[in-house]
């Protein structure tokens, strides 16, 4: 009973810890400027205190379902893009990713409002039978999502996620150019922070839930 | 005319042969793995941490394996934000130094495998230095 007590206490302070310290940073970077991004001490999340809302899009998923700005809203979604003809950064950045959600699932609020999409910027390659292959590799949870390119380049443009694909008719092998940043939107559909490499799951699950934590408390 | 002792001699010899061999095989390749691919990708990336023990740079130019059709040099560069694959056609090893291939730097991109491999298959893959020296390495398939 009394260890249980102490254990309480020990749990409530570090929650109460970790949120003091976090309201640090975002109290800091108000004062500082409020429309500018804040790179955290660990140089991995970049934190918007102004989190831009985006705009209407319309992509299709692995699934060959609408996947619109409507698909952002009442979650946190981790955004990745890439291409599946990838060797290096994408492999590495989804598995970086799928162990992130395993830590986020694993936390007392899980990984229910949670989702994490695979945006392919090579929907000439990459159509929705070979995204869901994919994507499910990694984690049977993960979203692929494509195409036209004038959509793709819509919601990239307002991430500011450059990529080009440097397709040539007859080749096979074209190279596809992307950013290696995942982009973090929130419930409400407003992009609120990045992630830079060199990306670890810990890290990504570490900060995340104290932004969760932060922007709950901020909703109720 | 004092005789050398006949164990010195052997000793000096012996000496002699394994710096002459250490010198011959003095690059050396640990913890050389590979990603799995996932299902519908015929490519993979393959790292390592290369050791150059000899007092001379050494110079890859070329790795092969019957496992794969075709094996590159890629180094992943970030350049206007966006990351992208070069061909090296040549990395150098300064003398006694190491150098990592991990990802989103210098790897070997393995294109279309000859046969299924899956975490735990062990794939050997001969680099080739100039000079001639090759190097067979087993790489470790993982998850």
């Amino acid at each position: 009973m009394k260890q249980a007590g102490l254990k309480f206490s020990i749990l409530t302070t570090a929650v109460a810890l970790a949120a003091i310290i976090a309201g640090a940073w975002l109290a800091g970077s108000g004062r500082e400027n409020s429309s500018q991004a804040m790179l955290l001490p660990d140089r991995v999340m970049t934190l918007f205190p102004d989190p831009k809302p985006l705009t209407a899009f319309a992509l299709i998923d692995h699934e060959s379902r609408v996947f619109d700005l409507a698909g952002l809203k009442g979650k946190w979604t981790f955004l990745f893009f890439g291409f599946t003809h990838c060797p290096d950064v994408c492999p590495t950045t989804l598995a970086i990713l799928a162990r992130a959600r395993e830590i986020i699932a694993k936390s007392r609020v899980g990984a229910e409002d949670v989702q994490f999409v695979f945006i392919s910027v090579d929907p000439n390659r990459d159509t929705a039978g070979k995204l869901g292959q994919y994507v499910a590799y990694f984690d049977p949870t993960f979203l692929g999502v494509t195409g036209d390119d004038a959509q793709i380049a819509s919601l990239a443009r307002q991430l500011g996620a450059p990529y080009q694909v440097a397709f040539k008719p007859g080749m096979e092998n074209y190279p596809v150019y992307h950013t290696t940043t995942v982009f973090l939107v929130d419930p409400r559909a407003r992009y609120h922070a990045m992630f830079t490499p060199p990306l670890d799951a810990e890290t990504i699950g570490r900060r995340f839930k104290v932004l969760r934590e932060l922007e709950g408390a901020k909703a109720t | 005319m004092r005789r050398w002792h006949p164990v010195l001699v052997g000793l000096v010899l012996a000496l002699t042969f394994t710096a002459a061999a250490s010198e011959e095989a003095g690059v050396s390749a640990r913890d050389a793995w590979m990603r799995e691919s996932p299902p519908g990708v015929a490519m993979m990336a393959g790292y390592m941490a290369l050791q150059n023990d000899t007092s001379r740079s050494q110079v890859l130019v070329a790795a092969r394996s019957s496992d794969f059709e075709t094996v590159m040099i890629h180094r992943t560069i970030v350049r206007e934000g966006m990351a992208r694959m070069e061909h090296a056609s040549q990395v150098e090893l300064a003398p006694n130094a190491s150098l990592l291939f991990a990802p989103g730097g210098y790897h070997l991109m393995l294109l279309n495998p000859k046969r299924t491999l899956r975490a735990g298959s062990r794939v050997e893959v001969n680099l080739e230095f100039r000079g001639g020296l090759v190097l067979p390495v087993a790489f470790e398939v993982r998850k």
